[in-house]
């Protein structure tokens, strides 16, 4: 697992998020790199169940379970500013068996897919996040396998990055700056997914090309 | 050698065989020697010949039992062992399509060769340590007073001194550490890990350094029995050009006298931030060509001093030729590991033989590690 770096891509004017993705993904070919496959993160969201919350009426937190295409075997439940466990896939038949502390929110899956490319040692996943039905934005992630130090190689990917987003290239994360020589996880790309994730939940609909 | 040959050798009977052979050539030659004098002198003919006879026959009994004292000798000596006479490389002499992959003379010759080559290149710098070219007559002095003695020059050294070795360097820099093993016999294999960024395999010869691999910090290094893996490439590109250009670098140390010395310095070349920029960079100009960079930019190895000290980083792109005074180019093209490769480069080392075989003073070279 190397440094990895998510981000949002606007979807450009006038088009379709699935034309913009299109055009991303042909400036990569572009750009020398090969296509391997799909992925796809998914998200589901658990808060806790009233019955467990104390006397003081403290808010429930919200629990998050994400799978992730690349760790096949494995699934990721995190809080929004705690901890992140990492365990293997039996954890969904688990939260069923929890329902009495952790609840699903209503229509809270929310997901990305879209295709890999592998660009010398970079991997680039170009993705459509989709809740329900309906498209809602464009995810880009990019992975830098041989360094596993943030703090390292931030400036390779912020160019890498800059040279096919251009102008869109985001700023660094903010797990970045937690640690600064702590190797890089897993756990960090999907606290990365979750922060985007949350962003485009809040954001409005995308709308349709043409019609305001 | 003795180990092998008392299990069946007895050694007393040969060292007496040994001696009858050197009776019986005496006794052989006084044969001859009686021929060559001829008859002696004396009162009638028949006395003559009769005493040549009588002395002929003598010296040719002597002969007789000398040979027949050997023979009975040299069945009692006994033959070698021969199982394994040189343990799991003996096996392959019993190939019996020899002519079609003669692996075992091509071993054996392979292995005099270096030995003589060795031997041959601690000559050649004795000679020329005498003739020192060196404008400042007041380093010889110092130096001849900071080395203690004379550091051993054959190829076969106690493990033990290997092990100290390695252990003075692996103080030498904080965040580099050195993990010695010896899974194959007597040669070293060194894991060496820089910070967080990459692992290095070092494959050693006694103090020699025969091949090395860098690997990244999250890269499995250990196959699935759980020995070091020395054989499979790095899965990043970045760390494949960096093995290349570790490999020049070892080929480019070449002291046949001062090993250890070899090894400081090419570890000294491996310092943290120096590898992080020479990485950084080198992706760098990766996405700028866009994969174009193949055998075209063979790695050549600029040398220690080209390095900026302010910002401790390569003061130089990967064409530029190497100014360390070297007599011999190392555009080494097409890197695969394999033995072969380092013995064809030794080659060169020794046929042009410049005065930079002197020892270049590693030690001033050391980079400042805080600064990146």
């Amino acid at each position: 697992m190397g440094v990895t770096c998510v981000s949002q891509m606007p979807v450009a004017e006038g088009k379709s998020v699935q034309q913009t993705v299109e055009l991303l993904t042909r400036k990569l070919e572009m750009l020398g790199a090969e296509k391997q496959g799909t992925f796809c993160v998914d998200c589901e969201t658990y808060h806790t169940a009233a019955s467990t919350l104390g006397s003081q009426g403290q808010a429930g937190k919200l629990m998050y379970v994400m799978h992730n295409s690349e760790y096949p075997l494995s699934c990721f439940a995190l809080f929004e500013n705690g901890p992140c466990l990492i365990a293997d896939t039996n954890f969904d038949v688990l939260m069923v068996k929890l329902k009495g502390f952790f609840q699903s929110a209503k229509a809270s899956k929310i997901e990305t897919r879209g295709t890999r490319y592998q660009y010398c040692d970079f991997l680039v996943k170009v993705g459509t996040v989709t809740m329900g039905p309906s498209a809602r934005g464009i995810s880009v992630e990019v992975e830098y396998g041989p360094c596993v130090v943030a703090s390292d190689c931030w400036n390779l990917l912020l160019e890498f990055l800059q040279s096919f987003l251009g102008s869109h290239t985001p700023g660094a994360p903010a797990v970045f700056g937690n640690r600064h020589d702590a190797v890089y996880g897993p756990a960090d790309t999907m606290a990365q997914y979750m922060e985007l994730f949350n962003k485009i939940r809040k954001q409005q609909q995308v709308p349709v090309a043409g019609i305001r | 050698m003795a180990d092998v040959l008392s299990v069946g050798v007895n050694l007393e009977a040969f060292a007496q065989a040994i001696s009858a052979i050197q009776a019986l050539r005496s006794s052989v030659s006084r044969v001859f020697d009686c021929l060559k004098d001829g008859m002696r002198n004396k009162e009638t003919l028949e006395g003559r010949e009769k005493a040549f006879i009588a002395h002929f026959q003598d010296n040719l009994h002597s002969v007789n039992r000398d040979l027949n004292e050997l023979e009975r000798l040299s069945n009692l000596v006994g033959k070698p062992s021969e199982n394994h006479p040189l343990h799991n490389s003996g096996l392959l002499s019993l190939d019996p399509v020899q002519d079609k992959t003669p692996l075992y003379s091509q071993l054996l010759q392979a292995y005099k060769w270096s030995n003589k080559l060795q031997y041959h290149a601690g000559l050649a710098s004795g000679l020329l340590n005498q003739q020192s070219l060196k404008r400042s007559a007041n380093q010889m002095g110092v130096s001849a007073k900071r080395r203690p003695k004379a550091q051993p020059t054959t190829l076969v050294l106690p493990p033990q001194y290997v092990d100290d070795v390695i252990s003075r360097i692996d103080r030498m820099f904080p965040e580099m550490s050195i993990h010695l093993s010896r899974p194959n016999g007597t040669s070293a294999m060194l894991l060496v890990t820089l910070g967080k960024v990459l692992k290095v395999i070092v494959v050693m010869r006694s103090l020699f350094i025969d091949r090395t691999i860098v690997k990244g910090y999250n890269e499995n290094v250990y196959t699935e029995d759980g020995k070091l893996d020395i054989w499979s490439k790095s899965n990043y590109q970045v760390f494949q050009k960096v093995t290349d250009h570790a490999t020049t670098a070892l080929l480019h140390y070449q002291l046949p006298q001062m090993p250890d010395v070899v090894v400081r310095s090419f570890m000294v070349g491996r310092s943290l931030s120096f590898v992080l920029e020479e990485t950084n960079l080198r992706v760098h100009e990766h996405i700028q060509q866009r994969l174009s960079c193949s055998s075209a930019e063979a790695p050549k190895y600029s040398g220690l001093k080209n390095v900026d000290p302010s910002r401790g980083r390569l003061g130089g792109s990967v064409g530029e030729a190497s100014d360390f005074g070297s007599g011999h180019d190392l555009a080494v093209r097409g890197f695969e590991p394999h033995v072969g490769l380092c013995a064809d480069s030794l080659a060169p080392a020794s046929d042009s033989v410049s005065p930079s075989l002197s020892a270049p003073p590693p030690l001033t070279l050391c980079l400042p590690l805080s600064q990146k």
